[in-house]
């Protein structure tokens, strides 16, 4: 197997999960998260020999599956509406009521603050790395972390005190 | 570090405080307790983001890419061969991948081989919903059904859906919105495949001989009512 397509490979099973994961909030979608994903490594794989620091390749995925939802898949995203919800399975089963409110509150979270988020909690990256990757000043992403951060918890305190109030 | 900075801090990025605001946490009760309270929000976050990645993804990853680095192969290997063919006076060109709805059901079982081998979806509920909307009736149960998944066919989508039965697993594929003019049967790598035009598309049917597909078929024919 020629060397391009080994570290090719080892990058797809490296990576893989974390970019769905990724793709999944992005679309909010199962079937289209794989479909992005499947595009972004098609693209990737083009591109392959042209990225010369193969250490950053996560964060370069990042950048391809981010454009590649950003020229289509957005807009497909509103075509979605043809399933039975019967048909449809929940994503996450964190058990008890939180996990789920969490799903749901996640969800709602604009995309500007869903997507910082996602970088730091799924991917690990720094605030530093966040900023290049979005294109942002770093100032900028701990503002939307700090307020994502505080919507969530206020949400969650909210659905908590209506729990109790039941 | 005030209490108000080191909020801040801990909201943006819980996992990597410095050394300062560590140190103001342990010497502060009040943003000790709020520390604690947003890592478990953030514990909450991150089981919730982790959602399941769907099996075998990886490899249809790779066989995606493989096939589009073969299909490179291909395009020249037919450019040349098409030079040859002229030369030559040959009459046909083949291709490998068929567009014939039964041999396409066969390459989308082996494209897909964790569908023989994974559980997925696996209600029988789920499966008689599919079948209504796909315009059918199920009279009797099929078998036990082991996958179910919405999968891209031709031009569209279909249903993925593999049960035991007696002559063991078979793969039923419900395509709608594409017709086809007759039912054909295909064969190729072991497996056998017959595709059946319905009102509202056409389903193939996948096992691993032409005798179990045939009492497969059967099998669906006396359980699934087609409606008009």
């Amino acid at each position: 197997m020629a060397p391009n397509q080994t570290q090719f490979e080892q990058m797809v099973r490296a990576y893989s999960a974390e970019l769905y994961r990724y793709a999944y909030w992005l679309s909010r979608d199962r079937f289209a998260a794989e479909d992005l994903l499947q595009e972004a490594f098609a693209r990737a794989w083009k591109a392959w020999p042209e990225l010369r620091d193969r250490t950053s390749a996560k964060a370069w995925m990042i950048t391809i599956l981010r454009n590649e939802h950003a020229r289509g898949f957005a807009r497909k995203q509103l075509d979605i509406v043809d399933q039975d919800p019967d048909e449809l399975e929940l994503p996450v089963v964190p058990s008890g009521a939180q996990g789920l409110e969490m799903e749901q509150m996640i969800r709602t979270l604009p995309l500007t603050y869903r997507e910082p988020l996602m970088l730091q909690v799924l991917g690990g990256f720094t605030c530093s790395e966040i900023a290049g990757i979005l294109g942002a000043t770093e100032g900028a992403i701990m503002t939307r972390l700090t307020r994502a951060r505080q919507a969530l918890r206020g949400e969650l305190l909210g659905a908590e005190t209506r729990r109790s109030v039941r | 570090m005030n209490c108000l900075e080191f909020r801040r801090l801990k909201l943006a990025d819980p996992r990597r405080l410095p050394e300062e605001a560590r140190a103001h946490a342990n010497a502060c009760p009040a943003c000790h307790t709020f520390s604690q309270r947003v890592d478990e929000s953030d514990t909450v976050l991150e089981r919730t983001l982790t959602v399941p990645v769907p099996e075998g993804l990886p490899d249809r990853i790779l066989l995606r890419q493989n096939n589009e680095s073969r299909n490179r192969w291909r395009v020249f290997a037919l450019a040349a061969g098409f030079v040859f063919a002229i030369a030559f006076g040959a009459r046909y060109l083949m291709v490998a991948r068929s567009d014939e709805p039964a041999q396409l059901a066969i390459e989308h079982v082996l494209d897909e081989p964790q569908s023989l081998t994974t559980y997925r979806l696996a209600e029988p509920r789920l499966l008689s919903t599919i079948v209504r909307n796909f315009g059918g009736e199920i009279k009797e149960p099929l078998g036990r059904v082991r996958y179910i998944r919405l999968c891209p066919v031709g031009t569209g989508t279909g249903w993925h859906i593999v049960f035991e039965t007696p002559q063991g697993l078979a793969t039923l594929i419900l395509v709608p919105d594409q017709h086809i003019a007759a039912p054909a049967a295909a064969a190729t790598a072991g497996w056998n495949a017959l595709v059946q035009p319905t009102p509202r598309g056409y389903y193939a049917l996948v096992t691993d001989s032409a005798a179990a597909t045939s009492l497969v078929h059967r099998l669906l024919q006396e359980r699934i009512h087609w409606n008009v």
